[in-house]
């Protein structure tokens, strides 16, 4: 569930890059772009990938 | 069990500390490339460095004082060297209380915030706050963060916040009764003022039909706690944070002791005298804090200076954070007066345990030539009968007495006499330092 989950957040991430892009002459359109991302971070934040072993 | 994020929620311990140790060594590079100060503080320290979890240790303690001193004429206004981003990027003040010295000037980013308000979420998840809440908070405009963080904690969860600003004690309380609040945040001193201010008008808190609070801003003790509970006929939680770190830790539906939201901090419980060794299960230790996902200010390893007992990794809940079992006090706060070492946390539990009938307290230290004397000020009910106030007075000595091994003056005081606080509370003045 994790995987598809990250991978979905993954998905979101190119498209709102795509969306930030489009948007270089529209403040309105880059702007909810960059809130978008803002919020694939904290998702990513909060679906780490654990680490094999220490280091 | 309901959890807000099960993954993290209940994800095994050594999975957790890789976690947070993989953010940290991110957070290490971020910062040594980002911030002033920490390009000063880690010189000679390199991400290389951290190769196990024990290599934190020897990444430099962060102080308050530091804080101060990068912020002081240094650029960019305000932030100085504790910046972490562009300064177009921030978008909200923010500011500690000041209660120690000049106050830490905090950016905020849509993103930092957002990622505060994340942790936040987890605290009142952790509370029982549901989208079924209405949730009333009492706080000004301002620049403080507490209350900030509950209101966009509660918003995101999905709870309909009222903004009970711009109005005085009694307007609130008229406020709950006319949208039917169900929930409360503030000062648990606050709380009980509410409370005070209720029966006042001649309506019982319980009438007030709130069904959960949170206190924030002020060390909740157990005592405290449950006359806010027995007040309001409510359960009341409990979290710790501050502006410089977030809200960090907060209280699940056991009541036993705060969660850390983990893997957004990391917290270390150090031995009081040497800061150098992680304190055991039901030990007293120095609450030491890295914030591990916020950019516009990182802070790492920031000793809070404030003392806790530390709790298991196990809880009833099935939540698997450390947790801080209780909050003992600042170390700055705990004083040695005639050579005991004295909390006054320790009397604020007695109070509220003990004397439902005081309403409100101050405890004074003084020197008189060479000898410390302590004045318990108190503030009654003004059902108490002259009689009845010089006998309380009496057992109130004696018990402080025997509690702190110290002797001290009761002066009962008219009412109104003593302060009344809607943010932090001081009721603990020590003068001897300006005698």
């Amino acid at each position: 569930m994790l995987d598809k989950i990250r991978q979905e957040i993954k998905t979101m991430e190119e498209s709102a890059e795509r969306l930030k892009s489009l948007g270089v002459d529209m403040p309105a359109i880059r702007r909810n772009a960059e809130v978008i991302l803002t919020f694939l971070y904290v998702l990513k934040f909060i679906t780490p990938v654990v680490e094999n072993k220490e280091g | 069990m309901d959890y807000w994020n099960p993954y993290t929620e209940t994800m095994p311990r050594d999975q957790l500390d890789r976690i947070e140790f993989s953010f940290f060594k991110n957070l290490f590079s971020y910062a040594q490339s980002h911030s002033a100060l920490y390009k000063d503080k880690l010189k000679g320290l390199d991400v290389g460095d951290l190769k196990t979890f024990a290599d934190i240790k020897k990444v430099p303690f962060t102080y308050k004082e530091e804080l101060r001193k990068w912020q002081e004429n240094v650029e960019p206004f305000p932030y100085g060297g504790l910046l972490g981003v562009k300064i177009e990027e921030v978008n909200t003040f923010r500011q500690t209380s000041g209660t120690t010295g000049r106050p830490v000037y905090v950016p905020e980013t849509y993103e930092s915030w957002q990622w505060r308000i994340e942790s936040w979420c987890h605290i009142l998840w952790m509370a029982g706050f549901r989208p079924r809440h209405r949730v009333f908070l009492p706080f000004g405009y301002n620049v403080y963060v507490a209350f900030w963080e509950a209101h966009y904690a509660a918003e995101k969860l999905g709870c309909e916040v009222i903004p009970g600003g711009a109005l005085d004690t009694k307007g609130r309380v008229n406020k709950i009764i006319e949208l039917k609040a169900n929930a409360l945040t503030g000062t648990p001193t606050y709380l009980l003022n509410i409370a005070q201010e209720a029966v006042s008008m001649g309506i019982d808190p319980k009438s007030l039909g709130i069904e959960r609070a949170l206190g924030a801003g002020e060390p909740l003790p157990e005592a405290t706690r449950k006359r806010i509970e027995d007040t309001y006929g409510c359960l009341m939680f409990d979290h710790i944070g501050s502006t410089e770190t977030c809200g960090f830790a907060g209280m699940c539906e056991a009541q036993q002791g705060l969660h850390i939201v983990e893997p957004f901090f990391l917290v270390e419980m150090l031995d009081r005298e040497t800061l150098s060794k992680e304190v055991a299960v039901g030990e007293q230790g120095v609450i030491v804090i890295t914030p591990l996902g916020r950019r516009s200010f990182p802070v790492i390893r920031f000793n809070t200076m404030d003392v806790a007992v530390k709790g298991p990794s196990t809880c009833s809940c099935g939540r698997t954070s450390l947790k801080l079992m209780e909050i003992v006090g600042r170390v700055d706060d705990i004083r040695k007066i005639r050579g005991v070492l004295f909390s006054p946390k320790t009397v604020e539990q007695l109070i509220r345990a003990e004397f439902p009938d005081i309403v409100e307290y101050e405890l004074v230290v003084t020197r008189k030539d060479i000898m410390d004397e302590i004045t318990l000020r108190i503030e009654l009910s003004p059902k108490i009968a002259k009689d009845d106030a010089d006998q309380l007075a009496k057992k109130l000595a004696e018990r402080h007495k025997i509690l702190t091994n110290l002797s001290c003056k009761v002066k009962v005081e008219p009412e109104g006499a003593l302060p009344r606080y809607d943010l932090k509370a001081k009721r603990f003045k020590d003068l001897r330092e300006v005698h």
